[in-house]
């Protein structure tokens, strides 16, 4: 019987393509997270040891990249987040938080010192709670810029 | 989803099996079978050829009565 699309060199009807689009996600996502549990691990395991962790380092910070990069580029941010002050305080205080608890961690296994662990501890959560609030806040702004642009080009 | 019984219906007419359907709109059979299953919701496009294939238009295939969405919600709503 005759076909009335079009043939094409897809082997994918749009069911199967969105199928393959949703083994994908939790490929990348499985990737995505199973890349930071080995980074956590190794960090915590091979305590002073960086070098070991810097090509799950670079996969791992690539894919976030990309991720970002290109859900902003499409006026994307999060399906059940909002871009405002407090989700990015939240986020950055758990960032910092499971920052603050491994590199304390790492500290007390390789030193053994509790007051030195926790200075480092909170040292840590402070950096990273700033850094990431930062990088949350700058990203929130361009994630506006864009969505405006969008908006605009979309009128008539 | 409710099932799409209406493509159903319509396939009986012209006595085609759901492969033929499948065939004629460059789909999976598994795809066809998933919207008369109402577990896929088709893009336009797809509604469209089939409705051309069946010799249908897009509201005998694929209109939802407002009758049967309103009882659904109330049954949700209770």
């Amino acid at each position: 019987m005759k076909k009335m699309t079009k043939p094409t060199n897809n082997n994918l009807d749009e069911m199967q393509e969105l199928q393959l689009l949703h083994i994908e996600r939790n490929g990348c996502w499985m990737t995505f997270w199973g890349l930071l549990a080995v980074i956590i691990i190794q960090t915590i395991t091979t305590p002073g040891n960086f070098r070991i962790l810097a090509g799950e380092w670079i996969v791992f910070m690539c894919q976030a990249l990309y991720l970002s990069t290109s859900c902003m580029r499409r006026g994307i941010w999060d399906r059940h987040f909002r871009p405002n002050l407090r989700t990015n305080m939240l986020a950055s205080g758990l960032a910092g938080l499971a920052c603050g608890i491994i590199f304390g961690l790492v500290s007390y296994m390789r030193y053994g010192k509790l007051i030195g662990s926790l200075a480092t501890a909170v040292l840590i959560f402070i950096f990273v709670f700033l850094c990431t609030i930062i990088a949350l806040s700058f990203s929130a702004a361009l994630y506006k810029k864009r969505r405006r642009r969008m908006e605009e080009e979309g009128e008539d | 989803m409710p099932r799409n019984l209406s493509i159903k219906a319509a396939r009986a007419q012209l006595d085609m099996t759901q492969k033929e359907l499948a065939e004629r709109t460059g789909v999976s059979r598994q795809t066809i079978n998933a919207i008369e299953q109402g577990t896929y919701n088709p893009t336009i496009r797809l509604c469209r050829s089939i409705c051309r294939v069946l010799g249908k238009t897009l509201d005998e295939l694929f209109w939802e009565e407002e009758e049967e969405d309103n009882e659904k919600n109330d049954e949700t709503n209770k």
